[in-house]
């Protein structure tokens, strides 16, 4: 129970200035980067080191108070909302770079730090962090961390998982743990691995050890446009196809070229194409580089590019990518409200599932706008509607369902990057059966036995073992993704991360 | 003018949150409350009437934020922030008066008589170099640092060299046809800046306009609007327009301080006045239209901090770099998040100090670094923050408005002979 007590004592950690309890303030924190999920936090805490952090979470474990933390909020399955139960545990003033070693290419970082600030932090030694989420002028590490964030660049790079060396986290009792090694060096089961991607169910990451790459020396970026979204799809399958690993493979459809063009973010993408694909190529030498290039650019227009063009310097391949980043705030200019969707299909499947979407945009008279990581086969549609209107909201809510369900029936899973939230909880018994969900709870139950961190999202809870429907049919299909139920002594070492 | 009187520009936010890390107050605080994306939720229930305009933390969050726009060129939904927290201003102030301070301040500063004594009193005192010698931290010391700053300054002040040229090379203009425009004073400006619009005149003539005065024009309305005193500023803008219509009424208006500058750009929203608002010119903009003429070398090292309202409400990035290019020699360092707010944002600095000076702080770290002889900013109200702030912080650099140091340079290469 959150009493005036508590509320004092929150004050005597963290300073009166970073607690909020006005409604107004607590309304400001009430929705993500989709808002079309509103909660509002009973209490909303800004702590202002790792150790206030500590004694936050204890203090509320001490009363059974519930904690969500939160990074900058721009998670698309609002996965960062608390409810009036629940005290939301915000990071963003935990944002300093404690260290980039570049020798060992590493930096240590506390979970407020913003993606972009790292990598011009790490520019001076010739260095950067890759994983790049379109949101990354603003999200934080720890929500990447939280979240596995993906990004165009991570086609060839990898997701957050794969930068990620070590961890110290807060568990929801108040217990510190460190996992992983500043050194790569794995040992014992690979816990920050599993800590990455769990959404803030597993603990709150305080302290990040990342990798860091050395800028490549040469890099190239193609834009080539098409007259058929079904071409672009093809071309996608056949990019990839010719072994050619590209840094990033994007493509836009017609309505969100438009509203970029419209933007001040306008990049010169041609407004009358149906789809714009956005290619990088980049390596050790200019030469090989521009070879690839070269290849890439007529594999293309084989396969029915109707033109490609190359950045001819710095300035322009940064403009044509901050038209890519900034698509999803653009569309904002279509209509006055916005959902997105995140799904990830078999990348040959992808002309198909194109048209799909196409086809149940117009059964419900909807505007459906694509911008997403085609060489991961990861789709983003987006649909734009007035909330406004009566009855529209269902209609979208109706037509986002056709659309996973069209996803998972080519093979395909219901989120490639922004996680599962409370948005799809909805969803997690299409591809998940019981045993499978019940699993996933008995291994949250590790880390969080009183379920007391960011409570309610990602696992279905009703859908567990009672619950048996469509998942029995999965499970006679085959499930993806089956997790073997753990045991509930699971080992969290304490090993040093030495900052 | 819509019926919902500026909150519609607010309709577009999608909450992406790309302007989290573009607004002052948000990175000096963490606070979704005081970033731009929260003032909009803030702002939507306004107007829907689920929070009420005297909700003492809509009223704080709203206060601080600094109008500044840095939220607006970086959102890629085309968000009108600054016509949307200008409505939920007006729509505070119907249910408060504005605090005593602002009152105060707007009175001394921008109505007619009352302004020209607090003026003529404030340049005495300026005049006895006392408020330069007590600037400082404190509230009192940091205005006395702010007056200070409105001094004008000489080159050899600051142990800055400019050859004079041969007084043969000097000719005060090489066009034939001079291109009338009318300038506009203001009241801040004029009262302390005079020597900048001394510079801007000189400057431009040498660059072949000709600068006319216009009797009769007022304060342009922008503190007042942005104290939420709409009808204030609605009133200062039909006399100014009524000011420079007057004949064929096409010449440009040329402005050197962003804020007003913006404001007057602003007045096709704020009382219809678009044919006005498009005949408005930051002096940097003629300048650069015409080179501008190239002066005698200044050997100096400046940063230049581009003002809010120029960079972010009028947009203008480039110019005041083309002014700075005509002097030969004078050597450019940049400043890492150029872009941000010093924090002066007109009466804020005085109603908010202690936000004002989180946000002047990461500006002044990074001139420490930078370490010029000079800042360049074309905003009085900047210029009186960063040298109050380079004052206060013992950094020895001038804040100086770019035209001056044109002008230097033209003096220098003896076009004024
Ligand atoms: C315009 C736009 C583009 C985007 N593009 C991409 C993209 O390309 N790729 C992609 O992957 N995502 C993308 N996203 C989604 C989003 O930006 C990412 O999920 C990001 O990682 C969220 O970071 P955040 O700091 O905003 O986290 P929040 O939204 O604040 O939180 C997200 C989740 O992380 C948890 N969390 C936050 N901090 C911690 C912590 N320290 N410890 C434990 N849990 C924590 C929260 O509880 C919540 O569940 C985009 C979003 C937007 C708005
Ligand atoms: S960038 Fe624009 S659309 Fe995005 S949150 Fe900010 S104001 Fe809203
Ligand atoms: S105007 Fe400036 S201070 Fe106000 S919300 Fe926008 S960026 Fe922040």
């Amino acid at each position: 129970m959150i009493t005036a007590g508590l509320v004092e004592a929150l004050a005597g950690i963290v300073g009166a200035r970073h607690v909020r309890t006005a409604p107004a303030e607590r309304v400001t924190y009430a929705r993500d980067g989709l808002p079309t999920h509103r909660r509002v936090p009973a209490v909303v805490v800004l702590p202002g080191s790792r150790e206030e952090v500590i004694a936050v979470v204890r203090l509320l474990a001490a009363h059974g108070v519930p904690v969500v933390p939160r990074g900058a909020g721009t998670g698309l399955s609002g996965g960062a909302l608390a409810d009036g139960s629940a005290v939301l545990l915000v990071l963003t003033r935990l944002n300093r770079i404690l260290g980039v070693d570049p020798k060992n290419r590493i930096a240590l970082v506390e979970p407020g730090v913003v993606n972009a600030r790292l990598s011009v932090a790490a520019a001076p030694h010739g260095l950067y962090y890759a994983p790049d989420p379109s949101s990354q002028t603003a999200c934080t590490l720890g929500g990447n961390v939280a979240e596995n964030a993906g990004g165009p660049h991570c086609l060839k790079y990898g997701v957050t998982a794969q930068h990620v060396l070590a961890l110290e986290v807060v568990l929801g009792d108040g217990r510190v743990v460190e996992l992983g090694s500043p050194g790569g060096e794995p040992w014992g089961p690979d816990l920050v691995g599993l800590f990455v991607g769990s959404e803030g169910n597993f603990g709150i990451a305080t302290r990040i050890a990342v990798r860091l790459l050395p800028l490549p020396r040469a890099v190239r970026t193609l834009l080539a446009d098409f007259t058929s979204l079904r071409t672009a799809g093809e071309a996608v399958s056949a990019v990839i196809a010719s072994g050619i690993v590209p840094a990033a493979l994007e493509m836009m459809d017609q309505s969100c070229v438009r509203a970029v063009e419209d933007s001040v973010y306008a990049a010169g993408y041609p407004r009358d194409a149906a789809a714009v694909l956005l290619v990088e190529l980049d390596g050790g030498s200019e030469a090989a580089v521009t070879a690839d290039a070269e290849t890439i650019q007529s594999v293309l227009r084989e396969h029915g590019a109707r033109s490609t063009r190359t950045a001819a310097d710095a300035r322009e391949r940064e403009r044509l990518w901050q038209g890519r980043k900034k698509a999803f705030g653009a569309m904002g200019r279509l209509s006055r409200d916005l959902v997105v969707q995140d799904a990830v299909v078999p990348r040959s499947t992808l002309p198909d599932v194109l048209e799909t979407i196409a086809r149940i945009a117009a059964t419900y008279q909807l505007t459906v706008s694509n911008v997403f990581h085609a060489g991961d086969g990861n789709l983003h549609p987006n649909i734009s509607f007035d909330g406004r209107v009566p009855g529209l909201k269902a209609r979208v809510d109706a037509a986002s369902t056709e659309i996973m369900e069209a996803c998972i029936a080519v093979g395909g899973t219901i989120t490639g990057e922004h996680g599962v939230g409370l948005d799809k909880l909805r969803y997690m018994p299409l591809i998940f059966d019981a045993e499978s969900l019940t699993a996933m709870r008995a291994v949250r139950r590790v880390w969080d036995p009183e379920e007391r961190v960011n409570p309610g999202k990602v696992v279905p809870v009703h859908a567990c073992r009672e619950w048996s429907g469509i998942g029995t049919r999965n499970a006679e299909r085959g499930t993806r993704n089956p997790i073997a139920p753990s045991s509930s002594t699971f080992p969290i070492p304490t090993s040093a991360l030495a900052p | 003018m819509s019926d919902r009187g500026g909150f519609e520009a607010l309709d577009a936010c999608v909450h992406c949150g790309f302007c989290l890390q573009a607004c002052p107050t948000f990175l000096a605080t963490g606070d979704e409350a005081d970033s731009p994306r929260g003032r909009i939720e803030l702002m939507r229930a306004l107007e829907s009437g689920e929070l009420a305009p005297d909700d003492p933390a809509v009223v704080v969050h709203l206060d601080r934020c600094l109008g500044c726009r840095g939220c607006e060129p970086v959102c890629p939904s085309g968000v009108g922030y600054g016509r949307g927290i200008e409505a939920a201003r007006a729509l505070l102030a119907t249910k408060r008066r504005p605090a005593p301070l602002a009152r105060a301040a707007l009175w001394a500063l921008t109505t007619p008589g009352p302004s020209r004594i607090a003026y003529r009193l404030a340049r005495m005192l300026r005049a006895t170099g006392l408020p330069g010698a007590v600037a400082g931290w404190g509230r009192l010391r940091f205005a006395m640092g702010m007056l200070a700053a409105t001094r004008p300054v000489r080159n050899a002040e600051w142990g800055v060299r400019s050859p004079r040229v041969t007084a043969d090379s000097a000719r005060r203009t090489p066009h034939s046809a001079l291109t009338t425009v009318l300038l506009f004073r203001g009241c801040v400006m004029d009262g302390l800046f005079s020597h900048v619009h001394d510079a801007t005149m000189r400057t431009l003539e040498v660059n072949g306009y000709a600068v006319r005065e216009v009797p009769g024009q007022v304060c342009c309305g922008a503190l007042h609007a942005h104290a939420g005193l709409r009808e204030e500023a609605r009133r200062l803008a039909r006399a100014n327009v009524a000011a420079f219509g007057d004949g064929d009424g096409d010449e440009p208006v040329v402005v050197n301080s962003a804020g007003c500058g913006a404001m007057l750009k602003e007045y096709g929203h704020l009382v219809d006045e678009a044919r006005f608002a498009a005949r408005v010119r930051d002096v940097t903009e003629l300048l650069a239209a015409r080179g501008p003429r190239p002066g005698a070398p200044v050997d100096v090292q400046v940063a230049y901090d581009p003002p809010c309202h120029l960079l972010h409400a009028q947009r203008i990035a480039d110019e005041p770099y083309r002014v700075l290019a005509a002097i030969p020699v004078l050597r450019v360092v940049s400043l890492p998040d150029a872009a941000q707010c010093c924090g002066s944002a007109g009466l804020f600095t005085l109603l908010e100090p202690a936000m004002s000076r989180a946000v002047l702080a990461p500006k002044l770290a990074s001139l420490r670094t930078a370490s010029p002889q000079v800042v360049a900013t074309g905003n009085p109200g900047c210029l009186m923050q960063l040298g109050a702030g380079l004052a206060a912080s013992g950094l020895r650099a001038a804040a100086r408005h770019p035209v001056e140091l044109l002008d230097e340079s033209y003096r220098a290469a003896g076009y004024y002979a």
